[in-house]
């Protein structure tokens, strides 16, 4: 069995974990979920994740700073920043930054399991979506 | 005599007819508001099926979009129907009371899902949400009740308002300012015509640029339209406000009340056919297939929105047709 890709879920609205942790687990993802930035970036401290996927707007801690944090642990990384204010300023400086991907909300899950499937083929570990049931 | 041979134009401006090209102008606004309104419904009920991850900013969002379009079209509607200002005024104030209560709802689930037989999960977003398209277009306990609802009752009211207009002053003016000779049943005026006043002229439609209109006729060979079928068929006078990609079209009749507005540009999002037909006229007999119809005590609200270009076009030369 091929190694499971490793997703650090990251946003303040809990509903957006509860929903899609387990639609990545379907494409094998293993997903931890975090609400708060502090305690994810603490978690990013410990491990090196395959791909993140954060919000751009949360207290304490913007995606930006998420993404810079990332960056400095694993330049590896891939970072995907969810954002449901789709602000053209904060979109060019996280490209300007290396964001992987964007995605707006409200979105399906779908939606974020083909920007992953990108990143995963990325990262040269592919995974095959095809096999998805809805 | 071929129709297109028989109509007649308007091109001066009596102030009664800047004022008439004014009041179709803010009329057309009034349904793009209220086409905005429907599609912020629309993309609710497109979320609520709990395909969609979404937050509540997206439901707060939606809440606050609603009510600033909905105040758009309550002053659109004011501006028409001025005498029913302060109506509309309270039954916005009361929308607006009822969004600040959904937007400070509590983030808490449990709640029994409200949204029909629509597959809503108990996450407090989805739940808020389903609150929300209750609000929006939910049983209405009274009058006016819902947003949609009430948007229908203003509609009723402005088509009125514009109605008895139509009936009285610009009715007059057109009729004393036209020749009298003329053996045509629908007059017609450039919407965005500048006010140098000329002489009123037969006018062939050959040289109008104006697409719907020219689409609406396309079928029909001669006589007057009439909305009336069977054995209430009767001639009846027709007013139609236009230019390039737009149409408003109205009888000018008591007793008799059918209005058209339509866009015709080529471009999906913005054209449309929206049509009230007072009770005495039988819309099936006229609409195509494809319409939404809402029925109220005072006529038949039609529209077609959100159709390919070719779809609008077919449904308006189907419409001539079943009006000739």
């Amino acid at each position: 069995m091929s190694k499971l890709l490793e997703v650090l879920l990251l946003d303040d609205e809990p509903i957006v974990g509860r929903r899609l942790k387990p639609a990545l687990d379907k494409i094998g993802c293993h997903v931890e979920i975090f609400e708060n930035p502090r305690e994810a970036v603490a978690r990013i401290d410990q491990k090196d994740f395959d791909i993140v996927v954060t919000d751009i707007r949360m207290e304490e801690m913007d995606g930006i700073q998420v993404l810079e944090y990332v960056q400095k642990k694993c330049l590896r990384t891939k970072v995907i920043i969810i954002t449901g204010y789709a602000k053209v300023e904060l979109a060019r400086e996280a490209m300007g930054k290396g964001v992987f991907d964007f995605i707006a909300k409200p979105f399906r899950p779908d939606d974020l399991r083909q920007i992953i499937a990108n990143a995963a083929q990325a990262l040269g570990v592919p995974i095959d979506l095809s096999s998805i049931k809805a | 005599m071929r129709i297109l041979e028989k109509l007649k134009i308007i091109t001066y401006r009596e102030p009664g007819i800047r004022d008439f090209c004014i009041q179709t102008i803010r009329f057309r606004t009034l349904l793009e508001n209220a086409r905005a309104l429907l599609a912020l419904v629309e993309d609710g009920n497109e979320k609520v099926i709990g395909e969609y991850i979404l937050d509540r900013h997206y439901v707060t969002s939606l809440i606050d979009d609603v009510v600033a379009r909905l105040g758009m079209m309550v002053y659109d509607a004011c501006v028409l129907a001025p005498e029913y200002g302060k109506l509309f005024y309270m039954q916005h104030d009361r929308h607006k009371r009822r969004a600040a209560e959904l937007n400070s709802q509590e983030k808490t689930s449990g709640k029994k899902n409200t949204a029909g037989d629509a597959a809503v999960s108990s996450d407090p977003e989805y739940e808020l949400l389903s609150d929300v398209l209750t609000w929006l277009n939910g049983e209405a306990s009274e009058p006016g009740a819902t947003v949609i609802d009430f948007m229908k009752q203003v509609f009723v009211h402005v088509i009125k308002k514009l109605d008895a207009n139509n009936d009285s002053k610009i009715g007059l003016l057109i009729k004393n300012n036209v020749s009298k000779t003329v053996d045509c049943n629908m007059f017609l005026i450039d919407l965005w015509e500048d006010a140098i006043a000329l002489p009123a002229r037969p006018h062939s439609l050959e040289d109008i640029n104006s697409i719907p209109l020219k689409l609406l006729l396309m079928d029909v060979q001669g006589g007057n339209l009439s909305p009336m079928a069977g054995d209430k068929a009767r001639a009846v006078t027709w007013i139609a406000a236009l230019s390039e990609y737009r149409l408003s079209l109205r009888t000018m009749e008591p007793g008799c009340n059918f209005h058209l507005e339509t866009t015709v540009s080529g471009h999906e999002r913005s054209d449309f056919i929206f049509i009230f037909a007072d009770p005495s006229i039988n819309t099936e007999n006229i609409l195509p297939p494809g319409f939404h119809t809402e029925i109220t005590d005072h006529g038949q609200l039609a529209w077609k929105l959100d159709a390919t270009p070719k779809a609008i076009e077919d449904s308006l030369i189907s419409i001539g047709r079943h009006l000739s």
